[in-house]
């Protein structure tokens, strides 16, 4: 080792710093997001994955000493590195734990890029990542189609008579498991309202906000972003939805593409120049629009500025309400409530208290806690499809916290959503799982007389 | 997660796999050894042979038995969060990896105790039982990850151990795999006093080498009635340290008493947990007071008139439990937030009589101003156990070597003045030499005479703990490849 | 004549007028010598340990003599080493609440001298006017109030022993928290000075509690049950008693007058909170029960009192009765079992039985008096209850000639081989009170 330290003495340091490090691609892990990492080990007991295998590493100290010895020229990009990098949930919950803020899930992120450029992925993981990632999540159209298909599957009887034959065995658990929670599809709010530019706000006008829909969020939970839109117009907001907007990009970062990351951050930080604020529900999206900056450390440069100030302008609607102020609902909804902690949300962006608050201020509503609510569900994204059995068992545990007298689970989060709904079929809880935002829409509705909610009962 | 194939033509790995009962409970390529490479002590880095994952005493006394039949070196490890290298594999040591051993085996509240396995995670302990009103007391700074295991092996400290003691006031008994295999209860059922030498006492604190503990009885106290917590700030270091010494001369016996100088408040204050310590401060005082509430208010205000004499700034009592647990969280994720001003630290641990601050602090400043690295100082002042923070930059050549000197320097200091070279976090490999700055060779043969009986063939941990004269050599060699490698 | 070689190699080391000889050879507690030597210097007790180690002497260490019947099956052994002119403080600051001294110290004359610092050794041991420290700490003696402040090895931090080679070898340090190398200080805690002779003891302090009271529970109806439940309310609440302990019938007359099973509570702290404490107890009183406080004075005679119930091996002669005391180990709640076997062993064999429990830390002393062969039925008939309840029983105090009958320590524990290694290690001769520990050590 000494010898190699005379070498750096010779040549200009960041030429030699590349002949050691075996990172041979664009875009490298951040060295200075390891610099902070102390190996004082702080992290282990946050981390999932860490808790279920006990090897460190799938902790992530672990991970992060293994990104370092990368670039330390000590290790090399293959597939006994790409194993601990990418069973990584990138649940954050670390970076809450870490004395010294180190940026784990934005390491693992950056060597994921490493890894993917390094090792293409082929085989069954590689189509299903080509046709979600590529081919569905950045195309509106398609995504709409797929609704469309969706409801045409619950609606005509098809699902009925897949479940019934013996035609759904075919398919891999997890997906089964999936398949039997899949909400019943509406139409998607930027189809509804393709032809307004401004949904006004009921009342007086106080604040002007852009909406981001979300991809998956808009065609499996179209009804939390009408919930969302009845939410801000209620509360003063008029509401645009821009048209250009696309998929946020977050689950291609966490798969390691980060080039499709990139080209949908553009495109996003484009459709929303003209707003001040950019309001999600979907606490994923809302902790990929905040680090956009990221993805340009070193890859067009240029557009570093745009993304830094575009992710000022970025906020969760739960944050957005609880700050600018929102109307108590006066009608009583009666249901004892746990909240459990979206990993983007609590970790990825400090949101804690603001959607317990929310909650809180709807009458009747009674809360329980969830011991460990920040723990992670599993869900991370398309985790629980590239990853199941790891999954299944950060599932598992994340049930055994759900308190078994609850009547409902609120998060911010369409993934976890689903997750959860799958972890309460598979261990035959009976729990609603819902959006937070989507409670407080309810109680309003009921406020006004609406009827047809089965959940107000 | 899915059953693995054993890839290696090693006999040894697949035995050793053979025993632990199938492939996931064994690591030996090369990425995931490296993960395992150091502890909590980073300076000295050595890879393992493999790592093996046992579940109940009679794997770990099995995986035992074969290393010791084949002169395979071998280790216990915890969470590994350990700061004085006790468990780095210097030797290239198979590591019996004690963390899915986690269960909580027993509580008896009635009884004040409770039974785990090592790798029980301190703070788990306290979560278990405090909505009953227990608790157990040793609080090492990493307790969210640390395991009692590894407490009982470096006979852990903590903030809390001012007024209720370390770690081994707190083990009632033990069940031991010795380094031949064989399985010893010591105090099965907590027992007080059990004739014979007291083993427990001594195999806590041994750091791994006398033998690996596989169940531990300790006891478990009911949480006090009441408890308050003040910050007092002071402008100058002597008046700071000064008001220690007078609190603790004053007969008052404060649950903890913590103090943190400029530089460390700087650290904290950018890290992960700040809670508006004023920067321009020269030291602040964390100190807690507990018991029963009609007292409680006698002790504070007893505290507040020495804080006063000695010259006090401001001093800010915890509104609620809140504004409480975030000056802990605060203070006890310190080292790590030495992360976020210096790339790399070393912390020293040593202890001094409480009357000697002042004049080992003035010491400790002029280290660094010899050495041209800054000494951050976190401890507990209480106890007189120092842990200055040399923060260095172990990319600059050479200033890993200066950092280990300028460490070295301060537990000369603390030893010069009738002190102690560690208070809590051990020997490891890190403090070999520094042995003999309070040891002389006869006593330190006294030691290692004792290692003979537990682990005759010196398979156990190797290397740590004592000075070894024959290898000097050796040592500094080991010394200078760890230092150019980090 | 052996003796008379043996006299003149210790005169060379020591003044005569520190060495006696052939006095008491057949004490009735054995343990003794041809001769004995008083050194005053650490230099001394090492030239003793040297010369008894290579010319084959077994030696007997001896503090105040309090513990002359505690182990021990040989009766006479060549040198008995006592320390009782080794005394006096070496180190105070009291600053630093930590004290170092000369093993040879009685505990009541480092107490006075603290006292006037208005601090303590945390210590409560039987006759503090005759144990030494170093009889204390190596025999680990201790009382009720262990509860609340722990015994020897949370007190002790630091050792000078001196080995059988005459090699003086530190253990511990004089900081109060010390994790440099083993924690030698424990095995040399309660070694019954089979490892080394301890010369000075470095102990941590605590402040004199500025208030303490006493709180004598009697449970009229002898119900034990209700004692449990009563014990089980005070242990499970926030309260911080120093010492409950349990006191048989027949303790509680000699100390209280009063003829029932008796709960001691024992409060120290400021006053205010001691007070608190006090009406805290009143508040889950069991009905029927008497309860008497005892103020500060009162409580200090109490345990003055306390501490003089167990035999004194200082004692010269044997009175009439034969007098045994018992150590029982037991899982805390425990102790009632005990202390209600002792109290129906004093009918069962006719015998006076004393005895008293902690109920926070399963520590029993038991104190007969009476023949001596019902002495020895009672001794086995406890221990077959003790070992039920899987605890120990060590005999504290029996004539020698007995000691043969009872064994003193139980059986070898299985890792017994682990104690005489270390044993083999510091004292390969065993010249150092042979057979006084376990297993014949």
């Amino acid at each position: 080792m000494s010898l190699r330290e005379k070498d750096l003495g010779k040549g200009p340091a960041c030429t030699t710093m590349k002949s050691l490090s075996n990172y041979l691609w664009s875009d490298h892990p951040d060295e200075k997001k390891w610099a902070d990492c102390t190996h004082c080990g702080m992290c282990l007991e946050s981390c999932p994955t860490y808790e279920l295998t006990g090897q460190e590493q799938h902790s992530p100290r672990g991970r992060v000493h293994l990104i370092k010895s990368v670039a330390e020229g000590k290790l090399e990009v293959n597939s006994h590195f790409m194993e601990p990098v990418f069973a990584c949930l990138d649940c954050r919950a670390c970076t809450t734990a870490c004395p010294a803020n180190v940026d784990v899930g934005g390491l693992i992120e950056e060597a994921r890029g490493q890894i993917r450029q390094a090792m293409p992925l082929k085989g069954w993981k590689g189509a299903v990542s080509k046709v979600f990632l590529q081919g569905l999540f950045p195309h509106q159209n398609r995504l709409n189609s797929l609704g469309s298909f969706l409801r045409f599957y619950q609606k005509s009887g098809m699902q009925k008579v897949i479940r019934k034959s013996k035609l759904i065995n075919i398919m891999p658990q997890h997906l089964v498991e999936m398949e039997a929670i899949m909400p019943e599809i509406q139409p998607s709010v930027r189809q509804k309202y393709k032809n307004e530019n401004v949904i006004k706000a009921k009342g007086k006008t106080k604040n002007e906000v852009a909406f981001l829909t979300g991809c998956v969020m808009d065609v499996m939970f179209s009804d939390i972003n009408d919930s969302t839109i009845n939410v801000l117009t209620r509360n003063g907001n008029d509401v645009s939805i821009p048209q250009n907007q696309t998929c946020c990009g977050a689950l291609h970062v966490h798969a390691g593409d980060r080039d499709t990351g990139r080209k949908l951050a553009k495109q996003n930080i484009e459709a929303f120049s003209g707003a001040e604020k950019v309001i999600v529900n979907a606490a994923g999206c809302g902790c990929m629009l905040k680090e956009y900056a990221e993805l340009f450390r070193e890859e067009e440069p240029e557009w570093h500025e745009k993304a830094l100030l575009f992710s000022t302008k970025v906020e969760d609607i739960s944050k957005y309400l609880h700050d600018t102020g929102f109307e108590k609902p006066k009608a009583t909804i009666n249901k004892r409530v746990t909240y459990h902690d979206a990993c983007h949300l609590a970790h990825g962006q400090g949101v804690r208290n603001e959607p317990r608050d929310i909650l809180l201020a709807i009458p009747g509503v009674e809360m329980v806690h969830m011991q460990n609510s920040d723990r992670c569900c599993g869900s991370a994204g398309i985790y629980n499809i590239t990853n199941p059995e790891m999954a299944g068992a950060v599932l598992e545990s994340k049930m055994e916290n759900v308190p078994e007298d609850v009547e409902m689970i609120s998060m911010g989060n369409p993934g976890c959503m689903l997750q959860m709904a799958i972890g309460v079929k598979k261990y035959g809880r009976n729990q609603k799982v819902v959006h937070t935002i989507q409670l407080l829409d309810w109680a309003y509705q009921k406020e006004d007389g609406i009827e047809g909610k089965d959940i107000w009962q | 997660m899915a059953v693995k194939k054993i890839k290696t033509k090693d006999k040894h790995i697949k035995n050793l796999a053979t025993i632990v009962g199938d492939a996931s409970s064994i690591l030996y390529q090369k990425v995931d050894l490296l993960a395992y490479e150091c502890d909590g002590f980073t300076v000295y880095k050595h890879s393992p042979k493999a790592v093996v994952f046992p579940k109940n005493t009679n794997e770990v006394s099995a995986l035992v038995k074969y290393c010791s039949d084949n002169q395979l070196p071998f280790l216990a490890r915890g969470a590994g969060t350990g700061l004085s290298g006790g468990a780095i594999p210097l030797n290239n040591e198979v590591i019996i990896s004690l963390v899915k051993m986690k269960k909580l085996l027993n509580v008896d509240l009635e009884n004040r105790l409770a039974v785990v396995q090592p790798g029980y995670v301190n703070l788990k302990l306290t979560n278990s039982i405090s909505d009953k009103g227990y608790y157990y007391a040793p609080d090492p700074s990493s307790q969210s990850c640390c395991t009692i295991g590894g407490n009982v092996a470096e006979n852990a400290g903590g903030a809390h151990c001012l007024k209720y003691g370390v770690t081994t006031n707190h083990i009632l008994g033990l069940e031991v795999v010795l380094p031949n295999g064989d399985i010893i209860e010591l105090s099965e059922n907590g027992i007080l006093d059990v004739p014979g030498y007291d083993l427990l006492g001594l195999l806590t604190g041994s750091e791994g080498t006398l033998g690996i503990v596989t169940k531990i009885t300790v006891r478990i106290l009911k949480s006090p009635e009441s408890k308050q917590t003040v910050l007092a700030y002071f402008d100058r270091v002597d008046d700071g340290s000064q008001a220690v010494s007078d609190i603790i001369s004053a007969g008052i016996v404060p649950a903890a008493l913590e103090m943190m100088d400029k530089t460390a408040i700087e650290a904290v204050e950018s890290a992960a947990f700040p809670v508006g310590h004023p920067r321009d401060i020269a030291a602040v005082l964390l100190i807690e007071v507990d018991g029963i509430a009609a007292g409680i208010d006698e002790q504070i205000n007893q505290i507040l008139e020495v804080c006063k004499k000695r010259n006090v700034r401001e001093v800010r009592e915890a509104k609620d439990e809140q504004e409480r647990a975030s000056w802990w969280a605060n203070r006890k994720t310190g080292f790590g937030a030495m992360g976020a001003i210096s790339p790399d630290y070393l912390v020293q641990d040593g202890v001094i009589p409480r009357s000697k601050l002042p004049e080992v602090l003035k010491r400790i400043e002029q280290i660094s101003q010899e050495s041209g690295l800054r000494i951050a100082n976190i401890f507990h002042a209480g106890d007189g156990n120092l842990h200055p923070l040399v923060l260095f930059d172990a990319r600059i050549p050479g200033e890993t070597d200066k950092a280990i000197l300028a460490g070295s320097a301060c537990l000369q200091a603390c030893a010069d003045v009738g002190g102690t070279i560690t208070g809590e976090h051990g020997v490891g490999i890190e403090k070999r030499e520094e042995m003999r700055f309070v040891f002389n060779d006869e006593e330190i043969i006294a030691q290692t005479n004792i290692r003979e009986v537990f682990n005759p063939k010196n398979l156990l941990n190797a290397g740590k703990l004592f000075p070894t004269p024959g290898r000097c050599g050796e040592i500094k060699q080991v010394m200078k490849e760890a230092t150019t490698v980090s | 004549m052996i003796a008379t070689e043996l006299l003149i190699n210790l005169e060379s080391i020591i003044p005569r007028e520190r060495i006696k000889s052939g006095q008491n050879q057949h004490h009735h507690l054995g343990n003794n010598a041809q001769v004995s030597v008083f050194p005053t210097t650490e230099e001394e007790i090492s030239l003793i340990l040297k010369y008894a180690n290579n010319h084959g002497k077994k030696i007997s260490v001896m503090g105040g003599g309090t513990k002359r019947g505690f182990g021990g099956l040989t009766e006479s052994v060549d040198i008995l080493l006592s320390l009782s002119l080794y005394k006096g403080i070496v180190e105070h600051t009291v600053g630093d609440m930590t004290l170092t001294v000369k093993a040879g110290t009685t505990f009541y004359e480092l107490q006075e001298y603290l006292a006037k610092h208005k601090q303590k050794v945390s210590l409560d041991p039987t006759w503090p006017e005759y144990s030494t420290i170093g009889g204390i700490v190596v025999a680990n003696e201790n009382g009720p109030k262990r509860l609340g402040y722990g015994s020897s090895r949370d007190v002790v931090i630091g050792l000078r022993n001196i080995y059988p080679d005459g090699s003086i070898i530190r253990s511990g340090g004089k900081v109060v928290k010390n994790v440099a190398g083993y924690d030698m200080n424990k095995i040399f805690i309660g070694s019954m000075g089979t490892l080394g002779v301890v010369s000075e003891v470095t102990v941590k302090l605590r402040p004199v509690a500025k208030y303490e009271s006493l709180i004598l529970i009697s449970f009229k109806e002898g119900s034990i049950d209700e004692i449990l439940m009563f014990s089980k309310a005070l242990l499970d609440s926030v309260m911080e008693p120093v010492a409950l302990e349990l006191l048989s019938p027949t303790l509680s007359e000699k100390l209280t007058g009063q003829c029932t099973f008796t709960v001691a509570i024992s409060f120290e702290d400021v006053e205010s909170s001691v007070h608190y404490q006090e009406k805290f107890v009143k508040g889950i009183q069991p009905s029927g029960t008497e309860m008497d406080i005892l103020s500060e004075s009162e409580a200090q005679y109490f345990w003055h009192l306390f501490y003089t119930i167990c035999p004194n091996g200082a004692k010269e002669s044997a009175g009439e009765e034969t007098e045994a005391a018992l150590k029982i180990g037991v899982v805390n709640l425990n102790v009632l079992s005990i202390i209600k076997e002792s109290q129906l062993l004093q009918d069962s064999y006719n015998l006076v039985v004393e005895s008293h429990g902690g109920l926070g830390h399963g520590l029993c002393q038991v104190i007969l008096k009476g023949s001596s062969q019902k002495v020895v039925l009672a001794i086995r008939q406890m221990r077959e209850t003790v070992l039920k309840l899987d605890g120990y029983l060590v005999v504290k105090h029996l004539p020698f000639e007995l000691r043969q009958k009872v064994d003193v320590w139980g059986g070898k524990p299985s890792h017994f081989f682990l104690l005489e290694g270390i044993k083999s290690k510091i004292d390969p001769q065993k010249i150092l009170n042979p057979k006084r520990f376990i297993g014949g050590i």
